[in-house]
């Protein structure tokens, strides 16, 4: 029987139609598709065959079922923010929206859990548990619009993920949807350590490559009775840089710990939530303790201290919470914030060894010089997690491809040091090539070898995350490829 | 004589005094014909090799301390001892990372620690002898798992000599990591499975500047007051590291008073540990009584307590159950326990994490009587939507009840992965869930 509405001899629209049941829960118009040819990441771009929107779990397994039995690509998507490009069909395949399956299933407050569809918006399920003192603690920047389903498939992580873990320190249980349709649960009840290999574990960050999570079980924690925020202005980025150090060293584990270099300053300050940081500092971080009230002036005297040992210009705690808002505000849109000091951006995500701050932030500045394009740095410093934001213009011809080399060359850095290539975005399509900078062949076979397991025809997902053979001739033709997208 | 030629040709690869005869009857099984002690990666990985092409099988252990802990097997062609593979190959004091080989002791590395103020924060049984690699590839955690988590949100990359003798990195040495799937994940808890962990490297966390243990005692054993005074204190902003409800038996053993008792470990600095102390304090039930314990007490608790477990016990009378529940079932699990040295002629001692829901049951008594309690907590575990996994048993009673369980409804998955990664069965043949 044919959906009411559906306008396409397509058998496979037509029957991929029927499962979801009506005309509107399906996208196959390609004046309508264009929304879906990228995510977060839009140097690539490819059109899908149709975007489905299931109401719930048995209808992705159906969906999925019908995919894998016609050897029809697909893939998940979420709210689309990911930002290595882990969500575009590079294949045209079917994608499987799960923006429609966003509800909060359950809250157990008695054993810190929640289960969530994942469509669910990260930041709502913080908001529907608040007022009873309870929260979600991975906090990527993109957490008022992303989906924890997103979050599961990328292993996001945010500011705060220096004290509390990423995704995968807080996902106690998943059903799945497996490339072939069958439908399994791990992690049954939200209970740790289940016998077997760590699938948990396994699937949380694979990119959405091993299967489709419909139901995910987190944990929730209990808000900390108190925080403390400080900022500190540095004239030189190595005093910043060696006072994270020294707090780490100190013994304190702050929630969290974040720097902005001069360029990134200049950009925050010229978008929409300003908060007046001095114009001729090289280095500001965003220091945060939490905790029992009573033991955090202590730690906050010692972080003092340790600035002041640094030379640090300006040192104070936030006097209140909105002051405290306003800084956070300030750093969390600070890569949207390039905007406002370079018509395009490209943002990294290389993790190094906390005491190799100082070298790296040297040689992503040799890369800066070297490519006549300005970086700025905005990073996770308490964790090592850099994220350069190489500033170019799309419209000067040859830009985009220096930019695409500035940005490569910033990992490659990292990985020297001992570092990786990401820390939360994933690898997507954005650092396939790049893969090989932290991994042998053998070892990135190791992997796909895990990926043949769940997913045997490759049809979930493919051309993700691991490189492609012919490493050389498809690094250049990939950045003339990559070129020609943003130029056109 | 096939043991013979077997020494002959492992004798060619290691130098002669490090392979040995091996103790074929162990009680605990998990045993091998002959013995290997490696002491380099290379060495780990000729063996597994020279096992992957010649149709042998291998046993894996650090210092035996899981030896009880499942395997269908009581001899392999080779038990490969990672008890000489040991000792720091790095350690960043500034970025709080170490990495160390397998074989290395726990509790050598947590006194070597201690002079930076760090500490790897897992808090396994028998840390006097247990090695980081067995503490990892049989997931072993302690009470204090609630507050720093277990091995998975510590272990930040690992070497692995797959059976055909390729060496695999998985993760690395910074904190935050997402490129590749999350392989360390694999090998946690794999039981030796799937690969040879030949090096572990671990998030450190700041030694606690102050810790204090506050035992709570029910002398009245109310189930419903002592479920009351946890949700109080985890429905709070105090940040206990444990909240280990103890049987009256266990108890009795640690602290002399034969009553469930509910230990709250605080860890930070004093002020803090403090403030929190007069929290509890101020919810403590009626009927209740307080004992806290500050530094080297709460610390000599600690150690007598990781000391209890049978683990390396050859006693053919002893067993340990590791049982998995929704936090707050931990009462139901424990109360369990209790009565089961009644009905049965056991002794039993048993603790639970109420908010993590692990529970551990040791028992000693009877085969008889020992098998019939792993069936009733299985059966009552299963009730409550969980689990019930032995850590130890003697070899003999393995044949008789299954270390694991029911094997789960997506098992195909872990025998795929197994047959990916490990296709002839060279490593710890049945040792894991389903005879993997």
């Amino acid at each position: 029987m044919a959906v009411k509405g559906i306008k396409t001899t397509d058998r496979h629209i037509l029957n991929l139609a029927n499962i979801v049941g009506d005309a509107r829960s399906i996208i196959y118009h390609k004046e309508d598709l264009i929304a879906y040819d990228c995510d977060g990441f839009t140097l690539h771009r490819h059109l899908p065959k149709a975007v489905v929107f299931p109401n719930n779990t048995e209808d992705v397994a159906a969906l999925v079922k019908y995919c894998s039995d016609h050897q029809l690509p697909f893939l998940a998507r979420g709210a689309g923010t990911g930002l290595s490009g882990g969500a575009i069909p590079l294949n045209g395949e079917v994608i499987i929206s799960l923006v429609k399956m966003k509800k909060l299933l359950s809250v157990d407050f008695e054993n810190r859990r929640a289960v969530v569809q994942p469509g669910f918006v990260n930041l709502k399920l913080t908001n529907s548990i608040s007022d009873k003192g309870y929260y979600y603690a991975p906090d990527p920047s993109s957490q008022y619009c992303c989906t924890i389903g997103g979050n599961v498939a990328e292993n996001a992580g945010g500011a705060h993920c220096l004290k509390y873990g990423v995704t995968t320190n807080h996902i106690l249980g998943l059903e799945v949807v497996l490339p072939n349709g069958e439908i399994i649960e791990i992690g049954a009840n939200g209970i740790p350590d289940e016998p077997g290999y760590d699938l948990l574990g396994l699937l949380t960050g694979s990119e959405g490559t091993l299967g489709i999570v419909t139901k995910i079980t987190v944990r929730i924690l209990k808000n900390p009775e108190s925080k403390k925020t400080v900022l500190a202005y540095f004239d030189k980025v190595e005093d910043g840089s060696q006072a994270v150090s020294d707090i780490v060293s100190a013994g304190i584990v702050p929630a969290a710990l974040e720097m902005m270099d001069k360029t990134a300053i200049e950009g925050v300050e010229a978008a929409a939530f300003p908060v007046g940081h001095p114009k001729d500092i090289e280095a500001v971080l965003l220091i945060e303790v939490d905790g029992i009230e009573a033991g955090l002036d202590e730690q906050i005297n010692q972080i003092l201290d340790v600035c002041k040992n640094r030379n640090v210009r300006e040192v104070r705690a936030a006097k209140d919470e909105a002051e405290r808002g306003r800084w956070w505000a300030n750093r969390k849109t600070g890569f949207g914030a390039m905007g406002a000091i370079s018509p395009d951006y490209l943002v990294q995500d290389g993790v190094i060894p906390r005491s190799k701050l100082p070298e790296v932030l040297n040689k992503i500045n040799k890369i800066s010089e070297e490519s006549g394009l300005r970086i700025a740095n905005i990073f996770h410093a308490g964790d090592g997690n850099l994220h350069p934001l190489v500033l170019f213009d799309a419209r000067i011809p040859g830009q985009s491809a220096k930019a695409l080399e500035a940005g490569s060359a910033c990992l490659q850095a990292c990985a020297d040091v001992g570092g990786t290539i990401t820390g939360e975005h994933g690898v997507g399509i954005e650092k396939r090539e790049e893969m090989r900078f932290v991994f042998t062949d053998e070892e990135i076979i190791a992997q796909t070898d895990i990926r043949e397991v769940f997913n045997p025809d490759n049809l979930l997902n493919a051309g993700k995350l691991f490189p492609m053979p012919g490493r050389c001739v498809e690094i250049k033709r990939d950045l003339k490829e990559k070129e020609t997208a943003i130029t056109s | 004589m096939i043991t013979t030629e077997l020494l002959t040709e492992l004798q060619a690869m290691l130098s002669p005094e490090r392979v040995i005869e091996g103790d074929k009857n162990h009680p605990l099984g998990n045993s091998g014909i002959v013995k290997v002690y490696p002491q380099t990666e290379e060495e780990i990985a000729s063996i597994l090799k020279f096992a992957n092409d010649n149709g042998k099988t291998v046993n894996v252990e650090g210092n035996g301390t899981k030896k009880g802990f499942g395997g269908l097997t009581e001899s392999a062609d080779i038990l490969l001892s990672l008890s000489n593979y040991k000792g720091i190959v790095e350690h960043v004091v500034g970025d709080m990372t170490l990495t160390v080989k397998a074989g290395t002791n726990f509790k050598e590395l947590q006194e070597y620690l201690t002079q930076f103020k760090q500490k790897i924060s897992l808090d396994p049984y028998c840390p006097e002898s247990a090695t980081i690699g067995g503490i990892i590839a049989a997931n072993d955690s302690g009470p204090k798992r609630l507050g720093y988590g277990s091995s998975r949100d510590v272990v930040i990359g690992l070497r692995i000599v797959y059976p055909d003798g390729k060496v695999i990195r998985s993760g690395g040495r910074v904190v935050k990591n997402v490129a590749g799937y999350d392989m360390n994940k694999l090998f946690i808890g794999s039981m030796g499975t799937l690969g040879v962990v030949s090096e572990v490297t671990v998030k450190l966390r700041p030694l606690p500047k102050y810790e204090s243990l506050n035992l709570v005692l029910f002398p009245q054993g109310n189930m419903d007051e002592i479920k009351a005074f946890a949700t109080k204190l985890l429905d709070s902003t105090m940040e206990p590291v444990t909240l280990e409800l103890l049987s009256p038996s266990l108890s009795e053993r640690l602290i002399g008073q034969r009553c469930y008792t509910i230990a709250v470990g605080l860890e930070d600095v004093e002020t803090s540990v403090r403030y929190q102390e007069n929290f509890i304090q101020s919810i403590q039930p009626a009927l209740s009584e307080l004992k806290v314990l500050s530094q080297q007490e709460a610390q000599s608790f600690w150690n007598q307590f990781y000391s209890l477990s049978p683990n390396s016990s050859t006693d053919s009378t002893q067993a340990s159950l590791k049982i998995g529940v929704v936090n707050m079932d931990v009462t139901h699990v424990i109360k369990a326990s209790h009565l089961l040295s009644d009905s049965h002629n056991l002794e039993v001692e048993a603790n639970g994490g109420l908010g993590h829901g692990l529970c551990q049951i040791n028992l000693s008594g009877s085969k008889d009587d020992i098998l019939s309690a792993i069936q009733q907590t299985r059966e009552l575990s299963t009730k409550l939507g969980g689990y019930t996994v032995i850590n130890h048993l003697p070899f003999a009673l393995r044949q008789e009840v299954d270390t694991w369980g029911k094997k789960p409804s997506h098992f195909f998955l872990l025998e795929g992965i197994k047959s990916k990664v490990d296709p002839n069965r060279v490593l710890n043949p049945k040792r894991f869930v389903g005879g993997i």
